[in-house]
């Protein structure tokens, strides 16, 4: 983004699917992005969700709302796609968690989670390769986990293609690995998510729409080939950015 | 009130994403409007030209830029000038633009015939596009070596050069001498 520019983006996400009962967590992200510098952009977030949830032996049954808490970040821009070769970013952020995501649970979470960015364009940049990779400190999971501070790791990668002026189509996928206590020898959870993508990008505005399929996961106490403690079967988000 | 709580946050949501603005025409540049602003006073003829495909793997090895399509909508002037539009891929949407060349092959002028993307509208600046005047196909035409890049508008900037030097291999493989 440009100096000087201001996006906005809206991100509406449902997690639906647990191993017994119903249950729907709905995210309502709202990022407000301003580029400092053509290399440099900061940006503020706003985190909501509401929760349907029946059935379950853990969780809170009931249907309700809760504020999720803030988030800044920084994204600075070493390399560009489409001069040098590659592109590759660094995305440190912040953030402030009032209520966990997984069950609404009053909580008092700081997290930082330094990040990079890694895309290369083939066939005139109308072929993406993009991937992006992040390790999380957090402190104040009680009483949401056993634990009061935890360490984690997310990315993922995707491959979208230029099907038709203004359309990408793509599949994409994402991880997330999480340690109590900071201790890489305390395994809690590792989830898989694979699924496909969906772009429509215009003058002023663009929207993507993503699915992801919990295609393998491993939990602390759980058996099988996949972890609902924290996860769910389904993802799907629709982004929207306006651009000003 | 909990199902109040859930259609605020939809609103928002939906409020967002309804926001929109009106799609800018002003920088539309017509075709008449482009052959009279590259060779004022001058009648041009249309030249159908179709690559042959040895004509697009020369192209292609010549310039290192893709050659997506086989047909050149080419015009040439009365002393053998050519004008040439063509379009390059922007992030979202096709950027038009017309190339003017001498009849030497060397670089008369460029316009941008439309352009919309949401970002990059510098290089329809006159004086960026100056730096394409008088380039041939023995020349560079590249970014960072002898055209500037445009920072923040580094795509448009980077596919336009490439664009340039991808008709300027195509005059000399196909358009010199006919």
């Amino acid at each position: 983004m440009p100096q000087g520019h201001i996006d906005l983006y809206q991100t509406t996400s449902l997690r639906s699917g647990k191993d017994e009962g119903s249950y729907s967590a709905w995210d309502f992200d709202t990022e407000v992005e301003y580029g400092i510098t053509d290399l440099l952009q900061m940006s503020i977030e706003v985190k909501q969700h509401y929760f349907d949830i029946d059935g379950s032996s853990e969780l809170n049954n009931d249907n309700f709302y809760s504020f999720g808490g803030v988030a800044m970040a920084a994204k600075y821009r070493f390399t560009s796609v489409f001069k040098d070769g590659y592109g590759f970013a660094f995305r440190p952020e912040i953030g402030y968690l009032t209520h966990d995501d997984v069950g609404g649970l009053d909580q008092h979470e700081l997290f930082i989670a330094p990040g990079f960015i890694y895309q290369k364009n083939f066939l005139d940049d109308t072929l993406i390769f993009a991937a992006n990779a992040a390790f999380e400190l957090a402190w104040g999971k009680k009483p949401a986990e056993e634990y009061d501070h935890e360490l984690s790791f997310e990315g993922g990668f995707g491959l979208s293609y230029r099907f038709a002026p203004n359309w990408f189509g793509g599949l994409e996928t994402r991880f997330r690995s999480e340690y109590p206590d900071f201790d890489l020898g305390n395994h809690e959870h590792t989830v898989v998510f694979v699924g496909p993508a969906l772009h429509y990008g215009g003058e002023k505005w663009w929207a993507t729409f993503q699915y992801g399929y919990q295609i393998w996961g491993h939990g602390v106490d759980e058996g099988g080939s996949q972890t609902y403690a924290e996860e769910t079967r389904n993802e799907t988000r629709l982004k929207l950015g306006l651009n000003f | 009130m909990k199902k109040r709580d859930f259609l605020k946050c939809l609103v928002t949501a939906c409020a967002v994403g309804a926001i929109s603005q009106r799609a800018r025409a002003d920088d539309f540049l017509t075709l008449d409007k482009a052959q009279s602003t590259l060779f004022p006073g001058e009648k041009l003829t249309a030249v159908p030209i179709t690559l042959t495909a040895d004509q697009q793997k020369q192209i292609q090895l010549l310039s290192g830029v893709r050659v997506r399509s086989e047909t050149v909508n080419a015009w040439k002037s009365g002393n053998g000038g050519w004008l040439i539009v063509d379009n390059v891929i922007g992030k979202h949407e096709f950027i038009d633009f017309a190339l003017a060349l001498t009849p030497k092959g060397s670089v008369k002028g460029v316009e941008i015939m439309s352009y919309r993307e949401t970002y990059g509208r510098e290089v329809m600046n006159p004086k960026w596009r100056a730096l394409f005047t008088g380039k041939t196909s023995g020349d560079p035409v590249q970014i960072d070596k002898d055209i500037k890049n445009i920072s923040g508008a580094t795509l448009s900037s980077v596919h336009i050069t490439d664009g340039v030097r991808r008709l300027l291999r195509t005059w000399e493989v196909a358009l010199r001498g006919k």
